[in-house]
């Protein structure tokens, strides 16, 4: 088994917003234990609104106010020793970023400062990082490294607005890949792009993902991506992790609702029949229905779904679940 | 080369048009106001009390006319309007006869363009750069308080704020003068003690103007600020590990100050109508005091004048912004 190289402990961020006065409390993150190994695709999925985006801020150790670690902790390996990555300080933090963690954002259409060319946004990442070098050399360096990767290097002359999505996508991914960071964050990395160009950005990753033997959080709600590449897959649902599992179990026997619905939403080849979505919508993480968050949209909730909140139990290894209805068969304390 | 063809030629030929019609409009609202110079003057000096025989009369009445360009049909007017403005006659001035209004337009010039350029410029430094650091570190108390004061600044009335001023500074301590760019009589001269002097008058009205103006430029580049700050761009960059000082430049600053270019340049282009309640309430010497007294006289040659600097001032500042703007955003092209 990989060595961890990410991991939470009852982590919980919760943005917390003044509204006139009255104070307002979004459950954004709440109690998520992750363990994240050396050389794996872990996959985040879930509806939009369910705590995913703001999941990969605490990953990614910008907990900005409203945003506020309320309770838990990250811990990153770096090197091997575990470092509370709350108690570094601003310049640490910077320093990790990039070199140790890198960040692929949701939607590059606005990811690259529009008023310069991209060869002075890699210059401005390359410089706060590496010392000692020149603006030849950086740039260079910077050529160098988008001619690995297969991307064409005059797009360096060029502005942001200058390129297609696609292209713009492949540079913040590209950017991320700079240092050989131990970790990659991609939010959303193929939204808002046609299914041609998805399948390009996705390659990218993996080839990157292959050169590297590094980690990718990948977040993105859309399944059939996370079945593609993901390794292990986690289920969001409300700002908790509901079931989480190797891609081949999460795919082969998903025993939440919720992941079922998931699947069952996806096209496949050969089944004509009307695809299904999950009924209704995701709650407010400012008010949550009472026990387990889905009992509202679940069509097989019981009289203790309303009541309690199941825990995230362990079935086998390597799958855990959060639901009343396997829990009764496990229990609760397994 | 398409740049030139596409774009400049089309540019340059707009601005000649819009100098060229909005010259033409004060051409011709003079002439549909039923407000007639030449007899008005002959009324002032019938006033002044002196009696003109019936045969002085026309002469002077026919003299006036042709001094004032008003000769013969609109038409005729009309060319003979253009042929001197282009040799840069705009004819005698009335309230001020017979000086010209060339002399008159440059004698307030240096007064006005002195004191609107310094508190033009030093109101768009301070106010980006105080309100772009108010806008970075919007949390901390300073910039609270800060904008606090701006926002009771800003609603001011301008012509309250100015006599407020005036009152306490200039009648109740007595540390600035009341009125006037200079001492009375004082000729202008480069020595320390008129230059000081010159300075000391133009205190009150260019702190009223500077505390005004640089109230806004606060609030606009604290918004812009925030807001760009907020930006995906900006965020990415932080994640990304970028230095901050690298990210308030290039980054925000860089992003925030687009819109403000532009509202220095037109703000540029605008000093040529003057400051008029500026220069009313502290007496000051310039443009828009002459416009005004211009304006109550009747006097269109000089209205004229100074209307067509400030035509000029503003279209060439406007043409100016459209053709460097792509040099500071290169979405901006004009290809």
């Amino acid at each position: 088994m990989n060595e961890t190289i990410l991991r939470t402990e009852g982590l919980k961020t919760f943005y917390i917003l003044d509204v006139f006065g009255t104070q307002k409390i979004v459950k954004a993150v709440n109690d998520v234990n992750l363990n994240i190994r050396t050389n794996e695709v872990y996959g985040i999925a879930g509806e939009s609104g369910c705590g995913k985006t703001t999941l990969l801020k605490a990953l990614a150790a910008a907990i900005e106010p409203p945003l506020r670690l309320v309770d838990g902790y990250i811990f990153y390996y770096v090197d091997g020793k575990a470092v509370d990555v709350a108690t570094l300080s601003p310049e640490a933090k910077r320093k990790l970023r990039l070199d140790y963690i890198a960040y692929v954002p949701q939607g590059s259409m606005s990811a690259l400062n529009p008023v310069i060319k991209l060869k002075e946004t890699y210059q401005d990442f390359i410089s706060s990082h590496v010392s000692g070098k020149t603006k030849e050399e950086t740039i260079q360096l910077a050529e160098q490294h988008i001619t690995e990767l297969g991307l064409p290097p005059k797009i360096l002359d060029s502005y942001p607005h200058q390129l297609s999505g696609g292209m713009r996508q492949r540079v913040t991914i590209a950017l991320a890949a700079l240092l050989k960071p131990s970790i990659i964050i991609a939010d959303e990395p193929t939204t808002a792009l046609d299914v041609v160009v998805q399948r390009g950005v996705v390659q990218l990753l993996m080839d990157i993902q292959k050169r590297l033997k590094n980690t990718i959080i990948l977040v993105t709600h859309d399944m059939g991506v996370q079945a593609n590449i993901a390794d292990r897959v986690g289920i969001m649902y409300a700002g908790k992790i509901v079931e989480e599992s190797t891609t081949e179990k999460i795919y082969g026997v998903p025993q939440h609702p919720y992941t079922k619905f998931l699947i069952d939403s996806l096209p496949q080849f050969g089944d004509k029949s009307t695809r299904q979505s999950v009924p209704g919508s995701p709650p407010s993480l400012i008010d949550l229905p009472s026990g387990c968050a889905f009992h509202p949209r679940c069509p097989h909730a019981m009289g203790i779904c309303t009541e309690q909140t199941p825990d995230l139990i362990t079935l086998d290894t390597d799958h855990k679940v959060a639901c009343w209805l396997v829990g009764g068969e496990h229990g609760k304390t397994a | 080369m398409t740049f030139v063809k596409r774009y400049l030629i089309p540019r340059l030929v707009q601005y000649v048009l819009v100098i060229w019609l909005g010259i033409t409009f004060v051409f011709l609202i003079p002439r549909v106001t039923p407000n007639d110079p030449v007899m008005r003057m002959i009324d002032q000096m019938q006033a002044r009390g002196s009696t003109l025989e019936p045969g002085t009369m026309d002469e002077i009445i026919r003299d006036l006319t042709e001094m004032y360009g008003l000769e013969g049909s609109w038409l005729d007017q009309y060319w003979a309007f253009w042929g001197r403005l282009l040799r840069g006659d705009f004819g005698v001035s009335f309230f001020q006869f017979p000086t010209r209004v060339n002399k008159l337009i440059f004698t307030a010039m240096p007064w006005t363009l002195g004191l609107l350029l310094t508190t033009t410029a030093i109101t768009w430094t301070l106010g980006n750069i105080i309100g772009g650091l108010a806008g970075y570190y919007s949390r901390k108390g300073w910039s609270r308080v800060l904008d606090a004061v701006a926002m009771i600044v800003r609603p001011l009335p301008y012509y309250i704020f100015a006599f407020m001023l005036l009152l306490i500074f200039a009648y109740v301590v007595r540390w600035f003068p009341i009125t006037g760019g200079a001492p009375l009589g004082a000729i202008p001269t480069f020595t320390w003690p008129f230059i000081k002097s010159v300075i000391w008058h133009s205190t009150l009205p260019a702190v009223s103007l500077m505390v005004l103006g640089g109230a806004v430029t606060f609030q606009t580049m604290k918004l812009l600020v925030q807001n760009i700050n907020a930006e995906n761009f900006v965020q990415y960059a932080k994640l990304g590990g970028v230095k901050e000082g690298r990210i308030v430049g290039k980054y925000i600053i860089r992003n925030a100050l687009l819109p403000q270019i532009t509202g220095l340049a037109l703000g540029l282009g605008q000093i040529f109508s003057g400051a008029l309640i500026t220069e009313i309430v502290y007496g000051y010497p310039g443009l828009g005091m002459l416009l005004y007294r211009a304006i109550v006289n009747g006097d269109y040659n000089l209205i004229m004048g100074i209307v067509i600097f400030s035509i000029f001032g503003i279209t060439t500042a406007i043409l100016l912004v459209d053709l460097t703007y792509p040099l500071f955003d290169p979405r901006v092209r004009y290809t």
